[in-house]
């Protein structure tokens, strides 16, 4: 296992700054966060085709009720069939319940992207054709993650990975009344076919490798979801995981907090010239008489004006222009594409200013809301841009920063897609200073370009005077 | 050409950067003259200019990037009018200590370029008063003449923003200030806003209005034999109107 995959809970989430010397020379201090997503808790289903792992673990997924709780069908992993082994598979010939038809490899190399918190894309494979399709399903920061599938505990890396080995148990006419039902129904078979694999693979390989997987499970589950005490205690086991990880979330962020009131702010940082104008349109902003019409006139003008700022800190090189006289200026021009990701619902309201400045900017959308009962910032939602890992920029646009937890998320989000941090530029209206401080702890390399700054945290009212609820 | 002073050309980009990260531009001639303001001389400004100037932009680009580097003056320009301090109580209940914006203003285009300015200037002050003046050269004397005008009858106590995007010898602008002092504006209340100066349009208009204060985008080289601006953007009115 690479030392990149953090096993103990404890030693993924430190807030804890440490040193490392940048690649100019200069040492500075940065601090680590890790999303929660960072060390997904891995749960493994094994046992014998028919058994009801699949049942039993949508069930479980139910029974938590979660958008982090991803189902892995170890079924994806099959290998692709050359010509000959296609043509055995057709006549049902071909042995589907052996190890060997799974590439496990690819398989271990997922988990383990998955466990670093990496975005991991997941083949496609059609039963119909025997083979995996051109596409691939990603999946991204789940915090549970249960892999099913009757070789869920067969390779010694992939039990190196899993947090909880479960086996199925179901005595074997459950198991080939299931099959049958299963494989007419799904997968396109006929009954003979169906019949002619249990006794020539199924069978013989559930003696041999299948059933051996109980001897490294946690619990033998019998009767699968009928089976209430299993199942509790599965899923109570899993919602401690998953509150052991809030928690050390929380915790991490707050770590970040220390030395937010000394330090002075990072130079990447750019607060907006307090001129006149800013600070006048600030305060009809700020007045909570001001109508709603002029507190979106305003906040679209001042937005405008963000966006500007930000397009400064975005790349350019050198071009020679020709005027209409037959001269030459030289000039700059921006050296790649510039996109856009919206942090919902606040960055919503800054899309007026960036319109008005790029007019087809793509714009990638993420949504992140904080619990309500524990202040965790929480990811549901996101669409990025395909090419976004080779935009010359990415504004990140949120109308408010107070704690910087969703925005510390964010840039992670844009980081784990391929964006490199230093093409990040964070486009705020107000910032408190401790999530400023927080995030450039986190992620030095982005720009940050920010409206004004307040001394604490503030509840997000600019979204709820901009959209009015 | 004895007009033209070389092109200042300087690294351009954020202060952290370093030089070697920055690539290198021209950035507007500096001008001491105490009225005068010009526009920080940002990668992104210049990156807007290096569009406009560009003589294979097209007419749709043209409009939508001017209006930018517009919005850019107008929102600078509106710095210079006054304020006074102002505390309001915010949506969370807090105090904020803040400006409120004074004195009433109007928009006064010089014909036709300058009537291309009055969208940036809606887009900051909704429904402004607007006058217009139209100045041509006349062909007998080569001298700008006043052909028209029509502004708020209560002109004398507004600030003015007076608005025409290219100076280049100044005939028109000042002919324009002349027009306004004349129904009583101030010289002091007078903000000429620009995109595009010469160095001795800035001169001559800056010696004739001591009091007047220009805020402009970018300070060109100088002028050439014809009394365009070089290096130049064309005519701002035909890029932006008709060609």
């Amino acid at each position: 296992m690479p030392a990149s995959v953090a096993v103990e809970p404890a030693a993924v989430l430190n807030g804890v700054a440490n040193t490392e010397v940048e690649a100019d020379g200069t040492i500075a201090t940065r601090a680590h966060y890790s999303p929660p997503w960072a060390d997904v808790s891995i749960i493994g289903i094994a046992g014998s085709s028919g058994s009801g792992k699949s049942t039993l673990s949508h069930a479980i997924v139910n029974k938590l009720n979660l958008p982090w709780v991803v189902i892995l069908s170890i079924d994806s992993f099959y290998k692709s069939l050359d010509p000959e082994s296609s043509r055995r598979a057709f006549r049902n010939e071909y042995d589907f319940d052996s190890p060997d038809a799974l590439d496990f490899d690819v398989l271990v190399e997922r988990l383990r992207d998955l466990k670093a918190g990496k975005r991991a894309e997941i083949p496609v494979y059609s039963f119909e054709k025997h083979a995996r399709l051109d596409r691939t399903t990603s999946i991204y920061s789940p915090h549970v993650l249960i892999l099913e599938g009757i070789f869920a505990l067969y390779d010694p890396r992939v039990l190196e990975l899993l947090d909880m080995k479960i086996f199925c148990e179901a005595d074997a006419d459950t198991c080939l009344s299931r099959r049958i039902l299963r494989d007419q129904r799904d997968r396109g078979r006929d009954i003979e076919g169906i019949l002619k694999q249990w006794f020539t693979f199924v069978k013989p390989n559930f003696e041999k490798y299948v059933n051996p997987q109980r001897n490294v499970a946690d619990i033998i589950v019998p009767r699968g979801v009928e089976n209430h005490v299993a199942m509790s205690m599965v899923v109570q086991f899993i919602q401690q995981k998953l509150l052991e990880k809030s928690t050390h979330h929380r915790a991490a962020l707050t770590q970040l907090e220390i030395g937010a009131q000394s330090e002075p702010l990072s130079d990447k940082v750019i607060v907006m010239n307090q001129t006149s104008q800013l600070r006048g349109m600030n305060t009809i902003i700020h007045n909570i008489d001001t109508s709603s019409e002029d507190f979106i006139f305003y906040f679209d003008r001042l937005s405008a004006l963000l966006v500007e700022q930000a397009l400064n800190k975005i790349p350019f090189t050198s071009s020679a222009i020709p005027t209409p006289h037959g001269q030459t200026y030289p000039g700059l021009r921006p050296k790649g594409e510039v996109s856009a990701v919206i942090v919902l619902r606040g960055g919503a309201a800054l899309e007026a200013g960036l319109h008005r400045c790029i007019t087809d900017c793509k714009t990638g959308r993420v949504l992140i809301q904080s619990n309500v009962r524990t202040g965790e910032p929480e990811l549901h939602y996101l669409v990025l841009p395909d090419d976004i890992a080779w935009h010359e920029a990415v504004l990140l646009l949120d109308a408010q920063m107070s704690s910087g937890g969703s925005a510390l998320m964010a840039v992670q989000v844009l980081v784990d897609h391929g964006v490199r941090a230093e093409r990040i530029v964070l486009v705020t209206y107000s910032a408190g200073r401790m999530g400023l401080h927080r995030l450039t702890k986190v992620f030095p390399e982005i720009t940050v370009v920010v409206g004004h700054v307040v001394q604490d945290i503030e509840e997000r009212w600019v979204e709820r005077r901009y959209f009015r609820c | 050409m004895p007009n033209v002073r070389p092109a200042p050309t300087q690294c351009v980009g954020p202060d952290y950067r370093s030089e070697s990260q920055k690539p290198t531009a021209a950035v507007s001639t500096d001008v001491k003259v105490d009225t005068v303001t010009i526009l920080p001389q940002t990668p992104q400004l210049i990156a807007l200019l290096s569009i406009i100037r560009d003589k294979n932009t097209q007419r749709g680009d043209f409009i939508f990037y001017s209006n930018r580097i517009i919005r850019l003056l107008v929102e600078e320009g509106l710095n210079h009018l006054p304020t006074v301090e102002h505390t309001v109580t915010t949506p969370v209940g807090r105090s904020y200590d803040g400006l409120a914006f004074q004195g009433k203003i109007c928009g006064v285009s010089i014909m036709r370029a300058g009537e291309a300015m009055e969208q940036g200037l809606r887009e900051c002050c909704r429904s402004v008063r607007i006058g217009k003046i139209l100045i041509q050269r006349d062909e007998e004397t080569s001298q700008p003449k006043l052909f028209y005008d029509k502004l708020p009858e209560d002109i004398a106590d507004r600030w003015v923003l007076l608005l025409d995007p290219m100076l280049a010898t100044g005939g028109s602008a000042i002919m324009a200030v002349d027009v306004l002092k004349s129904r009583g504006v101030p010289e002091e209340r007078i903000l000429f806003l620009n995109v595009l100066a010469s160095p001795q349009g800035i001169q001559n208009f800056a010696t004739k209005f001591p009091k007047l204060r220009l805020v402009t985008a970018f300070v060109d080289q100088g002028l050439d034999d014809k009394n365009y601006i070089i290096p130049g953007l064309g005519d701002f009115g035909d890029r932006y109107y008709t060609r």
